[in-house]
C-alpha cells in the first residue's frame, strides 16, 4: 500500500520538476529580455539628459570663449560701461519694486479668502504666458497713446522711450514670478503660526513682520535673486516700450542686440559674457535656497 | 469665567452647534470627544482665530466674540506646538513679553520662573528643531504661560508622546495647574488624561456638548448611550421598568436586573464591567444582582482580564488575571456575575 503511495507521488513530483524546469527556462528567457529592454531604456534617457547638456554647455562655451577674447579691454568700453551701469540700476529698481508689490500680493492672495480668486491668479499670470514682447507693446499703447499715460507723462512719469520705460517693463514681466515665489513660501507656513503670535499679544503687522516674513526669508532671497536675474536679460518688452537706443537704453541685452546688428561682435560677446556670468550665479544661488521646488509647485 | 452661550460656527467639515458651557476661574476643564468632533473649532473660536457664526462668548461677563485674539489675553498651545521656528527657545519663550514690551528685569524673572516651572533650562539657547516632543511641548507651555494669560488652552498636548512621557507630562500639568491655577481649556481624545486632570469633562460627539459634569458624573452617571461607551461602559442595554415585589428590575429580554431608579418605562441601563463580581460560588441575595452564565472568550489586556460572558445578555467584566487563574476560567465555563443594584445606572 505503502509503495503504491509512494510511486504516484515520485513520478508526479518528476512530472513537476520538469514543469519547473521549463517555467524557470521560460523566465530566464523573459529576464534577459527584461534586462535587455531596461538597459535600453536606462542609457536612452541618459543619452538624452548627456545630449541636452552638451547643447547647452556647447553653445554657451562658445560664446563665452568669444567673450573671452580681450573681455578686459571690452568692458572698460564706454558703451559696455554704459550698459552695464544701466542694467544694474534698472535692475535692481525694478526688483525692488517686485518686492514691495509682490510681498503684500502674494500675502493675500494666499491667506485671505478674496472673491473670484482663481480669475484674479489667473490675471496675475497672464504676463508668464505673454511673449514679453507683446507685454512691451501693451505697455506701449497703455502709456504711449492713452489719456492715463499722457497725464502720467505731464507729471513726470515718462515711459515711452526713456529709461523708466525699461525699469516699468522689467517689473511687468517680472513680477509674476516674485508673486509665484512668495506664494509658494507663504503657503509653506502654518498660519496657526501668526495665530499663537497673536495670542501672545502681535497685532497682524507684528504677526507678519516678526513671524512670518523672517520665516519667508529663503523664498525672498531665492525670488529677488530670480526677479534680478531675469530683469537683467529682459529684452522684448523694454525694447518695445523703452526702444534700443544707443548709450541711451541701451542695456546690457540691447547692448548685445545693437553690437550684433552692426557687427561689432567682440562687444557683442562681452555683454553676453556678462549676462551668461550673472544669469549662471544668480541660477546656482536659486537652486541653493531650494527656489525651483517652490516656483515649480505652483 | 469664560461663557460660550449658543455658539455655532461651521468651518469646512467641522462644525459647532449650538454650544452653551460656562468655564469657572481657575477650573481645569477638559473638552474630551472623539476624533473630528469639532474640539479645535471650539479653542480656536475661544481663543479669536474665528469668529462664530452664531452665539457670543463672554469673558468674565464682558462680550469679547468680536475681539482680536490680541485683545483677549487667552494663550494657546497647539498638538504640534508651534514653537517658532526662527527663533531659539529663550527667544520663543520671551516672544509675548517681548512684544508687550516689559521692562528687561521683568522678562528674566518671569523667563526664570518658567524655566524652573517646567524644567527647561538647559534648552535655552537650542531652536525648536533640535528639540524632542516632550521637550517642545515644555517650551510651548512656557510660552504660553510667561505672559500671565487668563485662560489657558491646550489642544491635544499629550497626543503626540510617548505612553511613558506621557504619564510624567500629566501629573506635571496636574502639578502645574495646582501652582499658578490660570484657567485652563484642555481638549482630549483620551479618557484617561479627562480623568487624571479634569476637574469637569465636557463631552463632545458631532459638534454638539452632550454631557458637562464632574469626571464621577460623567463615569458613573452617563446620560446618553453614546456618552456610556465612550467612557468605557462595556455593559449596555436597553430595557423596560417594572416593579416585582416591591423591588424595581429593568427587564431585559429574559433577563431581570434589580434597579434603583426613578425612572419609569423604556431606558438605558449600564454597567461598568470592572464593578462586576465573578464567582462560582452560588449566592442567592435580593441586595445584588447575581447572573448565571456562560464564560465565552478571555481578553488578556495587561494586568486585568477581560471576561466575555453570556448570560442570557452579553456582559463583559474585568478581572485580575491572577483572580482568573485561581478560577481556573475557561471558555465553556459556568459562573455567576455579580453586581450591586446601584452599580446599574439607569438613564432614559
Amino acid at each position: 500500500m505503502q509503495k503504491q503511495i509512494e510511486k504516484p507521488s515520485v513520478s508526479m513530483g518528476t512530472a513537476l520538476s520538469e514543469q519547473q524546469i521549463n517555467q524557470v527556462e521560460h523566465k530566464k528567457g523573459h529576464q534577459k529580455k527584461f534586462k535587455l529592454k531596461n538597459i535600453l531604456f536606462q542609457t536612452g534617457t541618459i543619452g538624452f539628459i548627456l545630449l541636452l547638456c552638451l547643447l547647452i554647455v556647447g553653445a554657451l562655451s562658445n560664446v563665452l570663449a568669444k567673450g573671452m577674447v580681450g573681455f578686459l579691454e571690452s568692458i572698460k568700453q564706454p558703451e559696455i560701461l554704459f550698459s552695464i551701469r544701466l542694467s544694474l540700476m534698472t535692475s535692481v529698481i525694478s526688483t525692488v519694486m517686485c518686492i514691495l508689490v509682490a510681498i503684500p500680493t502674494a500675502y493675500g492672495m494666499e491667506r485671505f479668502k478674496l472673491p473670484g480668486k482663481k480669475i484674479i491668479n489667473t490675471i496675475l499670470d497672464i504676463p508668464l504666458a505673454l511673449p514679453p514682447v507683446v507685454s512691451g507693446v501693451a505697455l506701449l499703447l497703455l502709456f504711449g497713446t492713452t489719456s492715463f499715460g499722457r497725464m502720467l507723462a505731464q507729471h513726470g512719469l515718462k515711459f515711452v522711450f526713456t529709461v523708466k520705460g525699461i525699469i516699468l517693463a522689467q517689473f511687468f514681466v517680472n513680477i509674476p514670478y516674485m508673486v509665484r515665489v512668495l506664494k509658494s513660501t507663504i503657503a509653506d507656513i502654518n498660519p496657526r503660526l501668526e495665530f499663537v503670535g497673536r495670542t501672545l499679544g502681535c497685532s497682524q503687522w507684528q504677526a507678519f513682520f516678526k513671524i512670518t516674513l523672517p520665516l519667508a526669508k529663503n523664498g525672498l532671497i531665492a525670488g529677488i535673486v530670480i526677479t534680478w536675474a531675469r530683469a537683467l536679460g529682459e529684452f522684448g518688452a523694454a525694447l518695445m516700450l523703452a526702444g534700443a537706443t544707443r548709450m541711451r537704453t541701451e542695456t546690457l541685452p540691447v547692448s548685445l542686440f545693437l553690437n550684433m546688428s552692426t557687427g561689432d561682435l567682440r562687444l557683442a560677446m562681452a555683454a553676453a559674457t556678462l549676462l551668461i556670468a550673472a544669469s549662471v550665479i544668480s541660477l546656482f544661488i536659486f537652486e541653493l535656497l531650494g527656489g525651483e521646488r517652490g516656483m515649480l509647485s505652483r | 469665567m469664560i461663557e460660550l452661550r449658543n455658539v455655532s460656527k461651521r468651518l469646512g467639515d467641522f462644525h459647532l452647534d449650538d454650544i452653551n458651557l460656562i468655564i469657572n476661574d481657575h477650573e481645569y476643564f477638559v473638552i474630551l470627544g472623539p476624533t473630528g468632533t469639532g474640539k479645535t473649532v471650539i479653542l480656536e473660536t475661544v481663543a479669536g482665530m474665528y469668529k462664530p457664526d452664531r452665539g457670543q462668548i463672554y469673558f468674565d461677563g464682558a462680550d469679547i466674540t468680536t475681539c482680536y485674539p490680541e485683545e483677549r489675553n487667552i494663550a494657546f498651545v497647539y498638538q504640534d506646538y508651534m514653537l517658532f521656528p526662527h527663533l531659539n527657545v529663550r527667544k520663543n519663550i520671551l516672544f509675548g513679553l517681548k512684544i508687550r514690551k516689559t521692562p528687561q528685569k521683568v522678562m528674566e524673572a518671569q523667563l526664570e520662573k518658567m524655566v524652573t516651572l517646567l524644567g527647561i533650562g538647559h534648552l535655552l539657547e537650542r531652536y525648536p528643531s533640535t528639540l524632542s516632543g516632550g521637550e517642545q511641548q515644555r517650551v510651548a507651555i512656557a510660552r504660553a504661560l510667561v505672559t500671565e494669560p487668563d485662560v489657558l488652552l491646550l489642544d491635544e498636548p499629550l497626543s503626540a508622546l510617548d505612553p511613558r512621557t506621557k504619564e510624567n507630562f500629566m501629573q506635571e500639568l496636574k502639578g502645574i495647574h495646582e501652582q499658578i491655577k490660570t484657567t485652563t481649556i484642555h481638549i482630549t481624545h483620551d479618557f484617561n488624561e479627562a480623568l487624571v486632570l479634569a476637574d469637569r469633562i465636557g463631552i463632545m460627539r458631532k459638534g454638539k456638548m452632550i454631557q458637562v459634569g464632574t469626571p464621577q458624573e460623567v463615569f458613573y452617571k452617563p446620560k446618553t448611550h453614546f456618552v456610556a461607551s465612550f467612557v468605557g461602559m462595556e455593559n449596555i442595554y436597553e430595557g423596560q421598568v417594572k416593579e416585582v415585589n416591591g423591588q424595581k428590575v429593568v427587564q431585559i429580554g429574559d433577563v431581570h436586573l434589580r434597579v434603583l431608579t426613578e425612572e419609569d418605562g423604556k431606558v438605558n441601563i449600564a454597567v461598568r464591567p470592572e464593578d462586576i463580581i465573578l464567582t462560582q460560588v452560588n449566592i442567592e441575595t435580593t441586595a445584588q444582582n447575581v447572573l448565571k452564565c456562560c464564560v465565552e472568550e478571555i481578553i488578556p489586556q495587561g494586568p486585568l482580564v477581560k471576561v466575555k460572558l453570556d448570560a442570557g445578555i452579553p456582559l463583559v467584566a474585568f478581572i485580575t488575571k491572577k483572580g482568573a487563574e485561581e478560577m481556573e476560567l475557561s471558555p465553556g465555563r459556568q459562573i455567576a456575575a455579580i453586581f450591586k443594584t446601584t452599580a446599574v445606572h439607569v438613564f432614559k
